[in-house]
């Protein structure tokens, strides 16, 4: 898959241009590639609807793609010049297309004045040098998910979960008796996953002048916090390892208190008969911290139709629009101004959710972060199983990010050649 | 005493042969285990309530059929079914076709540079698959056959292994039944019809399987050529069930389960053949 993708995006360098597309319709279709879950496609087409009917000769034509499906054919269709007119792109891969030229920057058509009631945060994904390639869809960043009733039967107030790492530490050690199979935590590996620990401790994936930071005293101890978890205070069940209990399993089945989870994990553990809650990720020496998931919404360069495009995603990130993502699918609203809307009683975590997204850190703005980690999580991995030190490992995984953010650059160069 | 030595030298090679036995029926059972587990595991699954699939019991506590349900009602599943069968039957029955053509030909006939254009085409079996999806791609697109079941069969017609099987498997045919048929006055198409193909009917079942099998678990390509939910293939369909965060496991099992019955079907029924099919031509004699 993953030589696929390279040469998809070798060949699709070549071919961003113009397009020509038929339209036997009468007036502007939109095409829309999306990714969204059962429920929340029965929400966007609902929107779809109230859209189309409110900007008569505007037709919205949904498809649904795969989540897993959507990059591959995304490039593809950039190499033949077939793309959509917008995309529902995850916010790691929108500056991998919007550097090679083939996302629209929507500026001059009017999203300047929707810009300043989104959540920057989320906002600052779309965004590349000073231009806006698209409006968040969806935001989200890891929470700290904790079972109640585990807390209570460890004798731990389930009102008060851990608020710094040291009491985390503390909290986990009443929680994990290993002869049972209970842990305090399961965790995952990979960087993504790692960026709270490493963000809490002051670390970061690159320096402002873009050099690979992961090796820096931050990070380092950030992650090694996360190693000593497992192998230094015993409280981690090796959720992380191959062949271990995935963390939201073992949560769900009870074998780890505690796990880091987002807004989409509520709906399933409720259903499951959890008792848990939801709080922030514990602080560390540089305070709270979380990392930004999420999706964007993106016009192809190749879309005839930019400012109606525009005034799609507009009406998408509206305040009503995004209240009815937050009260009827419990979601972050991307539109600040809907948090006036939300009925907090039927989503009692949202609150939450949105208060970690204060801390929440966005990754740099780099066409290659999917490159970067896949090159660190099989060092990240051989620290945790003790097979490197956390500094020799973060180490040479910034070796091969340097190599990997050099080519990029390079490329950045031909490009604006 | 000495009746009781005799006795034990004479049971010990039967009892080495039981135990030898019992060693091979272990090993078996363990290697029969690990390739029935995720089978058995897919069908459990697909009984289990939602939410439940990591429950630590393996049989369903509370089985439920409402996942097949929901997978045919909610989630087009017969749709994509048809669509499955509709390309998976039309391109293996073709593709079988060409290949026992062009396998005549080329083990039957002779033109300029035979030799010379087998081997091409067999080294192009070297270029891995991948490497045509972006060209096919354009191709498909220029010629309009975007979303339509002719993008999904057509490009993968021209099957080489086929070819490859067919011929060598052709060429163990005696020469000698050929030029008898030929004095009886029977043309290319009588000896391809009444003589090649009855005999090589077990590795054209084969390949018709092994071409079935493919375009039914096709997932890349049918993705790519296909922008309408109406046209999506049931590997397709299955990847819809991995959302961003969560993975629909008992519905992705319901209609996995599912999906492997027409295989299963072919299989079972065409069993003989497709043992047989694999070892012919094997050895030429």
């Amino acid at each position: 898959m993953k030589k696929l993708v390279v040469l998809l995006c070798a060949v699709s360098l070549l071919a961003c241009g113009g397009c020509a597309r038929e339209k036997a319709k009468q007036g502007v279709v939109l095409t829309v590639w999306e990714t969204y879950n059962t429920e929340e496609r029965a929400l966007f087409l609902s929107l779809v609807q109230e859209f189309q009917q409110a900007n008569p000769g505007i037709a919205v034509e949904a498809v649904s793609i795969p989540f897993d499906g959507l990059e591959p054919k995304i490039l593809t269709a950039l190499a033949t010049n077939t793309a959509p007119d917008i995309g529902r792109v995850d916010v790691g891969f929108l500056p991998k297309v919007a550097i090679r030229g083939a996302l629209m920057a929507l500026d001059q058509y009017g999203v300047e004045a929707a810009k300043p009631n989104l959540r920057p945060v989320a906002l600052s994904s779309c965004m590349i040098e000073g231009r806006t390639y698209g409006l968040p869809d969806q935001v989200n960043g890891l929470c700290l998910f904790y079972n109640k009733e585990m807390f209570a039967k460890a004798g731990l107030d389930p009102a008060k979960p851990p608020a710094t790492w040291e009491e985390f530490v503390a909290c986990a050690r009443k929680l994990t008796d290993k002869q049972a199979g209970v842990y305090g935590f399961g965790m995952r590996n990979s960087l993504w996953w790692s960026l709270p620990f490493i963000y809490s401790f002051g670390g970061d994936i690159l320096t402002r002048d873009k050099k690979c930071a992961l090796a820096d005293d931050g990070s380092v101890a950030g992650f090694q916090f996360k190693a000593d978890l497992y192998s230094k205070y015993g409280i981690e069940g090796g959720a992380w390892r191959a062949g271990g209990v995935r963390d939201d399993m073992g949560f769900q089945s009870r074998k780890y208190a505690m796990v880091f989870n987002g807004p989409w994990a509520v709906k399933g553990l409720e259903q499951g008969g959890i008792d848990f809650g939801v709080a922030l990720v514990p602080s560390g020496p540089a305070g709270y911290a979380t990392n930004v998931g999420g999706n964007n919404l993106v016009v192809f360069s190749t879309c005839k139709h930019p400012a109606e495009a525009s005034r799609f995603l507009m009406f998408l990130t509206s305040k009503e629009a995004q209240a009815r993502w937050a009260n009827e699918l419990g979601q972050i609203p991307v539109n600040m101004l809907a948090e006036d809307l939300i009925d907090f009683t039927k989503h009692p975590y949202l609150k939450t959710f949105m208060e970690q997204m204060k801390y929440a850190k966005p990754r740099p703005q780099t066409g290659s972060y999917p490159e970067i980690e896949n090159a660190l999580n099989p060092e990240m991995q051989a620290a945790l199983d003790g097979k490197k030190s956390v500094k020799e490992a973060m180490e040479s995984g910034c070796k091969l990010v340097t190599e990997i953010l050099g080519e990029e650059e390079d490329l950045e160069a031909s490009l604006k050649r | 005493m000495k009746e009781r030595r005799l006795d034990s030298a004479v049971w010990r090679p039967r009892r080495v042969k039981l135990l030898k036995t019992l060693g091979l029926y272990a090993v078996l059972v363990c290697a029969a285990l690990v390739v029935l587990f995720p089978v058995v595991w897919m069908l459990l699954t697909a009984f289990k309530q939602p939410g439940h699939e990591f429950d630590p019991e393996i049989i369903p506590r509370s089985p439920t059929l409402q996942n097949f349900r929901r997978v045919f009602a909610e989630f087009g599943f017969l749709r994509y079914f048809g669509n499955s069968t509709i390309v998976a039957v039309a391109a293996g029955v073709l593709a079988t076709l060409i290949a026992t053509l062009a396998a005549y030909a080329f083990s039957f006939k002779s033109f300029v540079l035979k030799n010379k254009i087998f081997a091409v085409l067999v080294a192009s079996m070297m270029v891995p698959g991948l490497m045509y999806v972006v060209p096919q791609f354009a191709i498909v697109q220029k010629l309009g056959w975007m979303n339509t079941y002719r993008a999904m069969i057509v490009p993968h017609l021209a099957n080489v292994f086929g070819l490859f099987l067919l011929k060598q498997y052709m060429d163990t045919v005696p020469r000698s039944l050929v030029d008898a048929a030929k004095i009886d006055g029977a043309n290319d198409f009588q000896i391809y019809g009444r003589i090649i193909v009855p005999l090589a009917l077990p590795v054209i079942a084969t390949l018709f399987l092994l071409t079935f099998q493919f375009h039914w678990s096709n997932f890349l390509w049918q993705l790519i050529v296909t922008n309408k939910e109406s046209l999506y293939t049931v590997p397709v369909g299955l990847a819809m069930f991995k959302q961003a965060h969560e993975e629909l496991y008992t519905l992705k099992m319901a209609a996995s389960a599912v999906s492997i019955v027409p295989i299963s079907v072919i299989f079972v029924l065409a069993q003989r053949y497709f043992i047989e099919g694999m070892t012919r031509g094997a050895v030429k004699e």
